[in-house]
């Protein structure tokens, strides 16, 4: 029923010729994204959670590598806020080591693997014809190869990687694996960008392909990005988690999250705090980001009818709008 | 704020004036939205009664607020909408019923039909089984048989051919018509007291909105509704509507009967609006009214009169306090109940004149106008150009089962200042013709001369450059031309940086071209999305200027734009044509517009040109029966002559170019062929008719002065 919205947009419409009404594209975007409350909070969330894993240490004055012969295996207490695990490590000093590769992993996989998929689906899109039959091929094969195998595989040593730190080879098996569906998302938006009036007004003017696909294609497939390098954290995170469960991921001496998680489910019922903490840390991580991602999906789409409300539910809230 | 009233105080004040007769009543009725810019009042202040029976068209530009008064009476607004005021339907109170309250109205008492029949339908099931369900909602205990039987007849009524099979059809298998017709089906099946139709014929062809217009007038006469008809078009209405409100930010600012609304118009708006629309039935050739300006922003309190800033008679006493929409004094022959809110709605007597008050500019004179038009050079010159595409079918191996003549042996050409256009309905192979006279590549089919550069030469990029630099284009909607991420100095710099012009004259040339289209030069730095729809279209015009070509290819320009600004692009087009000497190839399905800007038209059916010749010929003259009938259905902004008027209805839709018929083209919707004896239309069916020139244009039909069927012709007496 897109009859409903349209009135509402078609007075925007009329409006935006006045100046007055001017507002930057940013500003809209920061606004709409800040109206969103639940969008807020898991930046919040995801920002503290920042701070926690570079600043944590300064809140335990143990690190990961020392024991405390006095403290095994002890639930949370004045002296480890968060207890200790049966080695006697405090384990405030793991989780704040274990978020950090867990971030660390995610930044660098979400950010790398859309970088990867924009080029390569707007290559695609651009060239069509037998590079695309070609590269789109590439791409399914990749899509069907088994992960899991290859994860196992490379970081168990026997790739020849061995002197790389466990966390790097899983980020680039990770990143292996995880531009195909963007890249055929990206493929797609720009073919139907180039059916565009605007390109096709290029085109006629004579603009040669390369700098329409430069000046008009790149830039208006941006809000994607956006939005799937957040949602590129949060696979590469619970990746990471579940990769490190069963033991193929990160190694010791890494700690990462899904370590953490793994090591602890033997003995859930003797030292809960060990498999509580760290879960409830991965939770809060990629939930943040999914709520943020809501936020953003409002803020970038120019269909949102993220507008706020003129309805007035209370005397009190109608005189702060209506002045 | 006196907005702050329950229910019951507003049914009170609201009974204290309104008669007891009227189906629907709406008193003070308020919309407010927020927005990025803060709250909009969308409606301010809508007043009317709907008598049964009777047909009430809001008139107004888009932004005036007249779909969103629709959408509040039918509760159809978001929830975070604010609407105060008051709706009664037959006295009982609707705003503030609960949507399940609201359901109960809406489809049997009050139906809608809205404008885009493509995504109002619901894809997945027959249209059947959508007429079903709205007789389901309402009518529980009605069987099955009863609900069968009754979809049938409703199908039969809206003119739906063998409508027993059509029930188990699929929208997608229906033409947008066919659509539209099966959505009045729908918005009638309950017997509604109140039908809304929101524009509903805008997305239509003509020949089409003939039909459904058609449509609706029976559906009224069958169920005895009361009709609210909303639109942009003062064409429309003009023969439908008993009474008119004209809309303007979000207030009516005239109402009253039809008559009294075009033939004694007291609101400058109002005159400016039937000054604006250009006038299929004359060749009188003066600059159309423009209405300058963009309606008040409503995100802020409206001070003194909401026209003011684009009204010709503004005086200091219109800033001061907001006009009453009140009584217009009584002249002999007017109809009480006439209202304006002007405070000079005393001078603007029966006569005034529209083009004197808003000062219409003189019609421009072009160089080439004297010269006779075969001593004039050519622009543009096609040779039986023809754009087939296969049509193939099977999965692995493609198997060729056909073939779309899209574009089939055109030939025309352009000469020097003038302007030529292709009119025909949708699927004619207009749009296609245009983008293989862009396309310019020695592969097609026949040959385009371009400023004495043909296609078959087109071999490297400096040829295709030159002829780029002679020929440039114009979309047809303004916004999805311009590139959102761009500035309008990026867009008008990237023809000139692609020529290879150097930075310092690009600047120069940009602002010269911002004035030549009328817009600020200091606006350069702004974004497409802050400028309004007729301003965008000014930017694609001063784009299209950029490389000085001496052809511009106009694809439907102002078909996107609003009544007022249309008439200042036309006026605009006008202007470059004359001052620059230009030449236009335009494509359009508004004959109004095409006669008021061409020179020369040619009309399309099927991928041919069926009629040619100078538009004033071609108009007033149609000899082609497809002519004749495409004319017959433009509404006409003037009641009496719109009631009296002879229409050719056409059967059908355009069929499929697939099954094209073997003979002439047009055969199997042709009102003459169907009313010619047996043996005669053997002729149209075997042969094919050659456009061949007689009188003074040239037409391909064999019967041109033959009788029309009389099962197509409608008067509505």
């Amino acid at each position: 029923m897109t009859n409903i919205i349209d009135p509402i947009a078609e007075i925007d419409e009329s409006r935006v010729a006045d100046q007055d009404v001017v507002i930057g594209k940013s500003r809209i975007i920061f606004r709409r994204f800040m109206r969103n409350r639940t969008a807020v909070a898991g930046l919040f969330i995801f920002l503290a959670l920042f701070l926690f894993s570079i600043f944590g240490g300064f809140l335990t004055p143990w690190d990961k590598e020392t024991l405390d012969p006095f403290n095994i295996g002890m639930p949370p207490s004045p002296d480890h806020l968060l207890g200790t695990t049966q080695a006697g490590i405090d384990l405030m000093a793991l989780i704040v080591d274990g978020t950090r590769t867990s971030i660390l992993i995610g930044l660098i996989v979400g950010g790398l693997s859309v970088l990867i998929s924009a080029v390569y689906g707007c290559t695609m899109a651009f060239f069509g014809g037998k590079v695309d039959a070609t590269m789109l091929f590439i791409l399914e094969a990749l899509i069907m190869m088994p992960a899991i195998l290859v994860v196992a595989v490379a970081t168990s040593g026997s790739g020849g990687l061995k002197n790389l730190p466990s966390w790097l080879l899983l980020v680039i098996v990770l990143l292996f694996f995880s531009w195909m569906g963007t890249a055929r998302l990206v493929r797609s938006l720009s073919m139907s960008l180039m059916q565009r009036d605007y390109v096709k007004a290029a085109k006629y003017m004579g603009v040669p392909s390369r700098r329409i696909v430069w000046r008009h294609l790149v830039p208006n497939i941006g809000s994607l990005l956006v939005l799937d390098f957040t949602r590129g954290i949060t696979g590469a995170i619970l990746a990471e988690v579940a990769f490190s469960f069963i033991g193929i991921g990160i190694k010791l001496p890494d700690v990462s999250l899904g370590v953490l998680i793994g090591q602890a489910t033997g003995q859930v019922s003797s030292f809960p705090w060990m498999f509580w903490v760290p879960l409830t840390v991965m939770f809060l991580l990629t939930g943040s980001l999914a709520m943020m991602n809501d936020g953003l999906r409002d803020a970038f789409d120019p269909s949102s009818s993220s507008v706020g409300r003129a309805k007035r539910t209370k005397p009190q809230t109608a005189k702060k709008i209506t002045k | 704020m006196s907005t702050n009233t329950t229910p019951a105080e507003r049914l009170r004040d609201a009974g204290l004036y309104a008669p007891g007769d009227a189906v629907l009543s709406v008193r003070d009725l308020n919309v407010r939205f927020n927005s990025e810019n803060g709250v909009v009042h969308a409606v301010r202040g809508v007043d009317f009664d709907l008598m049964p029976g009777k047909t009430l068209g809001i008139v107004g530009e888009s932004g005036s607020g007249k779909s969103v008064t629709s959408m509040a009476i039918m509760g159809l607004l978001p929830e975070t909408a604010d609407i105060t005021g008051s709706v009664r339907y037959k006295g009982k109170e609707l705003l503030g019923l609960s949507d399940k309250a609201m359901c109960k109205h809406r489809g049997s008492d009050i139906a809608m039909v809205f404008q885009d029949p493509l995504s109002s339908l619901t894809p997945v099931y027959t249209v059947g089984h959508q007429i079903i369900e709205a007789l389901t909602v309402h009518n529980p205990t009605m069987t099955k048989q009863a609900k069968e039987a009754r979809a049938v007849d409703l199908l039969r009524m809206v003119g739906i051919p063998s409508p027993k099979d059509r029930l188990k059809a699929f929208p997608h298998e229906f033409s947008g018509g066919m659509r539209q017709r099966v959505m009045i089906a729908i918005a009638i099946a309950n017997d509604p007291r109140v039908l809304i139709a929101d524009e509903p014929t805008t997305a239509l062809d003509v020949t089409i909105q003939a039909q459904v217009l058609e449509v609706l007038h029976t559906a009224q006469e069958e169920t005895g509704a009361a009709v609210v008809m909303i639109t942009h078009d003062l064409g429309v209405v003009a023969g439908m509507a008993d009474d008119i409100m004209v809309m303007y930010a979000g207030k009516p600012v005239e109402t009253g009967t039809v008559e009294d609304i075009y033939y004694n118009p007291r609101m400058p708006y109002t005159l400016g609006l039937l000054g604006a629309v250009p006038r299929v039935d004359s060749s009188d050739k003066q600059s159309l009214v423009p209405i300058e300006g963009t309606p008040p922003n409503l995100a802020q309190p409206v001070i003194g009169c909401s026209f003011a800033a684009r009204c010709p008679m503004v005086s200091d006493a219109c800033l001061h306090g907001e006009p009453e929409l009140l009584a217009v004094p009584g002249v002999q022959g007017q109809t009480l109940g006439h209202k304006a809110a002007c405070i000079k709605a005393d001078e603007l007597s029966g006569d005034a004149d529209a083009h004197k008050i808003f000062q219409a500019p003189p019609k421009p004179v072009s160089k080439f106008d004297g010269v006779a038009r075969l001593e004039r050079a050519k622009v543009l010159e096609l040779k039986d150009v023809k754009k087939h595409f296969p049509l193939l079918k099977g999965a692995l191996i493609k198997k060729r089962i056909g073939t779309v003549k899209a574009v089939d042996g055109l030939s025309f050409d352009i000469r020097e200042g003038e302007c030529v256009s292709i009119v025909g309905e949708s699927g004619c192979g207009k749009t296609t013709t245009l983008l293989e006279i862009m396309e310019f590549h020695p592969d097609q089919m026949g040959e385009v001369v371009i400023g004495g550069v043909s296609n078959k030469a087109a071999t490297d990029r400096k040829t295709t450059m030159a002829m780029r630099k002679e020929m440039q284009m114009v979309f047809q909607d303004p916004t999805g031309a311009l590139d959102p991420r761009f500035t309008v100095y990026e867009v008008l710099a990237e023809p000139l940086e692609n020529l290879g012009m150097p930075k310092a004259a690009i600047r120069k040339r940009i602002m010269e071209l911002m004035k030549l289209v009328g817009l600020q030069p200091d606006h350069v730095n702004r974004f497409p999305n802050q400028f309004s729809g007729g301003q965008r279209q000014r930017i694609g015009i001063a784009r299209a200027l950029a490389v000085n070509p001496k052809l511009v290819v106009l694809d439907e320009p102002v078909s996107a734009l609003d009544v007022s600004v249309q008439a200042g692009v036309i006026n605009l087009l006008d202007k470059l044509r004359a001052e620059l000497g230009l030449s236009y190839l335009m494509v359009a399905h508004d004959l109004s517009v095409v006669r008021h800007i061409s020179d020369r038209v040619a009309v399309m059916y099927l991928g041919k040109i069926v009629e040619t010749g100078d538009v004033d010929d071609v108009f007033d003259n149609p000899r082609h029966p497809y002519t004749r009938a495409l004319l017959s259905a433009i509404p006409v902004p003037d009641p009496n002559l719109e009631r009296t008027r002879e229409r050719i209805i056409l059967q059908g839709d355009l069929p499929s170019p697939l099954d094209a018929p073997k003979g002439c083209n047009f055969a199997t919707r042709c009102p003459v062929f169907a009313a010619l004896p047996a043996g005669k239309q053997e002729k149209c069916l075997t042969l094919e008719p050659p456009l061949a020139s007689e009188g003074a244009q040239d037409f391909a039909c064999f019967y041109p002065d033959g009788e029309l069927d009389a099962d197509m012709l409608v008067v509505h007496a």
